[in-house]
């Protein structure tokens, strides 16, 4: 499974996927993708439309990234990442 | 009037169940700051006034559902008939994620007590409840603890006794979903309702529906709900025609979508002061280029404190056991039962003596490892680590189970319960008998100071475990491509904030794993010890092919020899005697009987005997080199100290390079049988014990075998090193 390269659904300017989201930076969640694997347990942390999330670090080497979501601190794979779309929140 | 009740600990990975289990039931099962330290249900007894209460504490789970085999066991757990309570635990610093079980929970209709932990840190946060909006909601009492000091308790018994009094008529939660959703739901309560059987009748219907609304596999599974699939197909389209979200998902948006109202109304922020220090510290610990090379300084500094703090004490315990064999010597004549003496000193004292010298390390490198643990720095160390690990076709998660291996295999291996892909559970059981355990740390101890210079000595220790990495890492390369072959299932975990770990909770694990310990030598070790002893000195030989006595009597009677060389003939005379009655002992003849097979790669006879005592437990290795070498103690210039004088005797009779290759043999070959035992419970089989316990012995011989051929080739380590 590549990550986010074919989907049908169009995404904005606005809009891209969690995987692209900087190191630092807040994002709004839009919606998970069908192609995501285990998307209940997700959705069981709180990676649900409309959550808020920021990007917190990314691991060495570049596999896991660090989100925040609700108050706590997940590491995921950066290839589940890819099939989260959020919008991200414009710089304050 | 005195009753039994049975209560049920539920919560989030890493809540602080099991310190509150602890606060009740006084007992002292391991806690930890990381998600999954718990990973198998346990139970406790405590009295509450009259009652008698039965504690059960389970793995912590996201969700009611089985999306995992940990999820799985809680859900079977929890639908159980015959629980009384359900005691919710919630880490409250983090209320929105911790409520979204709560919600579950509550839909049992299984009275239900909910303890608001970590209350400090909420506090800390800025974080206010509405303590009586939230109970009403939930329906049922809130109490507000904070596990780890012990506050709160006293109140959370009252509340306890309080809502065991009420089970009968105790409230039940106002949860509903909006108009769509409540209807569909009760659609489906509709059908199931008449289809309910005893066995799941203490359930409501209603908790049926919405597992099978968002098509849980445990649910689907029951028989009770078998034919229904059309009814719930209906429901989904129906659901997913109005708001376009999957049916796996749908509930837990309907859920989030509920707390986040229920916490406007009943929870502020007052500040916004949020996991600031501990954020700060993870810019630098979780950062992309700091992160790597700031871990392994963690594990060199580990080590370094495990060997370098411990030394003064071993050095003690040492002592203690040299004076308490000068007293038995000075007070127990040689005449008087010379068997049972002999037993006594070269047995007990050199067998489980030696291995009691070690229990320093064995204190601070559990020491170090429950720092790790309880800061919260274990989690981050699988961040960081994940991306070398997935080079190796592992990932993150099995990097907890394999550093906790360091300190003992056994509870390493129970650990990897915390990682959802079997296949990666199964590679990293199989890796981890590689990982160097607390138990053969006693062998590097005393074999590295004996064949290799201070200088090499830190060098030789870090080689041995690197090796053991090394093998690790690439045997599970080697399973992940060949038999366990197959895509990676997701990751998820949670890294918590750091806490300061309590001094108590620290020493506690400390010192439960040094009973463990010394109860090990006192058990398993002094058996093994004893029977080696006998193995060692029996049968007795009484007829010698020379007659030694009379070649020292003539050596004793030559004038034209020199005193010294006198000496040193009668000397070389006892050892060909003492050399000759060791081989007669059933030790000897096995010993003898597999030297061949095991001299290629560097081994004695004496050596292979405590190979095989290693089987035990691998500290029986250096009682049985302890028990061989103590009858030799002949030498005019033995030091003082027992462990120097093992040391001596053991250079004088191996090379460097054997000395080597035995610490290569120790760290590779089959694991202890506690370790065996829990590889074939966690891995359900006897087949895969015994390929493993196969595997790793050919593991260590072939390895073994090149680096003594060749170090003999090349004529590497064939002499002492300055």
């Amino acid at each position: 499974m590549k990550a986010g390269a074919a989907d049908s659904s169009t995404t904005d300017s606005a809009e891209c996927t969690l995987a692209e989201l900087p190191v630092g930076c807040t994002a709004t969640v839009i919606n998970v993708k069908p192609s995501l694997r285990g998307k209940k347990k997700f959705a069981d942390v709180g990676i649900v439309p409309g959550v808020e999330l920021q990007m917190e670090a990314h691991a060495p080497f570049g596999g896991l990234l660090r989100i925040k979501v609700m108050e706590s601190s997940l590491s995921i794979h950066r290839d589940d990442a890819a099939n989260i779309v959020i919008r991200k929140r414009e710089l304050s | 009037m005195s009753r039994k009740y049975r209560i049920v600990l539920a919560g989030n990975p890493n809540c602080g169940k099991t310190t509150i289990f602890n606060c009740l039931t006084g007992a002292r099962q391991h806690v930890g700051n990381y998600p999954g330290v718990t990973v198998e249900s346990k139970t406790g007894e405590f009295m509450l006034g009259e009652d008698e209460i039965e504690l059960i504490d389970i793995p912590g789970i996201y969700s009611l559902s089985s999306s995992s085999p940990e999820e799985g066991v809680a859900f079977e757990e929890l639908t159980r008939p015959g629980i009384d309570l359900i005691m919710n635990v919630i880490d409250s610093s983090i209320p929105q994620r911790s409520l979204y079980l709560s919600t579950q929970l509550a839909e049992l209709h299984i009275p239900m007590l909910i303890v608001f932990n970590m209350s400090d840190e909420a506090k800390k946060k800025g974080l206010k409840f509405d303590i009586q909006k939230l109970q009403s909601y939930f329906g049922c009492s809130i109490v507000q603890t904070v596990g780890s000091r012990g506050d709160g308790i006293d109140k959370l018994k009252n509340a306890l006794s309080e809502s065991l009094l009420h089970l009968e008529d105790h409230d039940v939660p106002k949860l509903t979903y909006g108009a769509d959703v409540d209807d569909a739901i009760h659609e489906i309560v509709q059908w199931i309702e008449p289809a309910m059987t005893d066995r799941v009748r203490h359930i409501p219907a209603r908790f049926f529906a919405i597992k099978l609304l968002e098509k849980d596999t445990c649910v689907m599974r029951l028989p009770e709900f078998q034919g229904l699939d059309a009814i719930i197909d209906a429901q989904i389209a129906h659901l997913y025609a109005r708001h376009a979200i999957k049916a796996e998902t749908f509930m837990a948006d309907c859920r989030y979508a509920m707390i986040s109202g229920a916490c406007r109304d009943a929870i502020s922020f007052t500040q916004e002061r949020r996991r600031e220090i501990s954020d700060k510290i993870d810019a630098v610990v979780t950062n992309q280029w700091v992160g790597l090379p700031l871990f392994f300084v963690v594990m060199y500094l580990m080590f370094w404190f495990t060997f370098t703090c411990a030394a003064p004490m071993t050095d003690g315990i040492d002592w203690l056991f040299g004076w308490i064999q000068g007293l038995i010597e000075r007070f127990w004549s040689p005449d008087v039962q010379p068997v049972l003496r002999s037993l006594l000193i070269d047995g007990v004292i050199h067998g489980v003596g030696g291995v009691i010298v070690f229990l320093p390390n064995i204190l601070f490198l559990f020491l170090a490892i429950a720092f790790l643990e309880d800061t919260g720095y274990m989690a981050r160390a699988a961040f960081v680590m994940d991306g070398i690990m997935r080079k190796f076709d592992l990932q993150g998660k099995s990097f907890v189970p394999l550093v906790l291996g360091f300190g003992c295999n056994v509870p390493a291996i129970m650990a990897t319960r915390s990682i959802e892909s079997e296949r990666d559970r199964r590679t990293t059981i199989l890796v981890l008998p590689l990982m160097s355990c607390g138990a053969r740390l006693p062998i590097y101890v005393l074999l590295v100071p004996a064949f290799f210079a201070v200088k090499y000595q830190a060098f030789v220790m870090f080689l041995i475990y690197a090796i053991g990495v090394a093998f690790a890492m690439l045997a599970a390369r080697l399973l992940k491509s060949t038999l366990f072959k197959g895509d990676g299932e997701v990751y998820l975990m949670e890294l918590p904030p750091y806490r300061v770990p309590t001094v108590k909770s620290i020493l506690l694990h400390m010192w439960d794993r040094g009973v463990m310990y010394l109860k090990k030598a006192g058990t398993i070790i002094l058996g093994v010890s004893v029977l080696l002893f006998i193995a060692n000195n029996f049968p007795e030989k009484k007829v010698f092919d020379t007659d030694y006595g009379a070649q020292i009597m003539a050596v004793a009677a030559d004038a034209s020899m020199a005193p010294s060389e006198q000496a040193s003939a009668v000397k070389r005379f006892e050892n060909l005697r003492r050399a000759e009655a060791a081989e007669y002992t059933i030790s000897g003849r096995v010993g003898k009987f597999l030297e061949p097979a095991f001299k290629p790669i560097g081994f004695d006879w004496r050596v292979t005997t405590a190979a095989i005592g290693a089987l035990a437990a691998k500290e029986v290795f250096v009682s049985q080199l302890g028990i061989l070498y103590a009858e030799g103690e002949v030498a005019e210039d033995a030091p003082e100290d027992e462990q120097e004088s093992l040391r001596l005797q053991l250079r004088r009779v191996y090379t460097p390079l054997q000395g080597f290759c035995m610490m290569l043999f120790c760290l590779l070959s089959i694991p202890c049988l506690a370790t065996l035992a829990i590889i074939r419970k966690e891995l359900n089989s006897w087949k895969w014990m015994f390929l493993e316990a196969f595997g790793l012995f050919a593991l260590a011989y072939v390895t073994t075998l090149i680096v003594y051929q060749i170090g003999l080739l090349l004529k590497i380590g064939t002499n002492l090193l300055a």
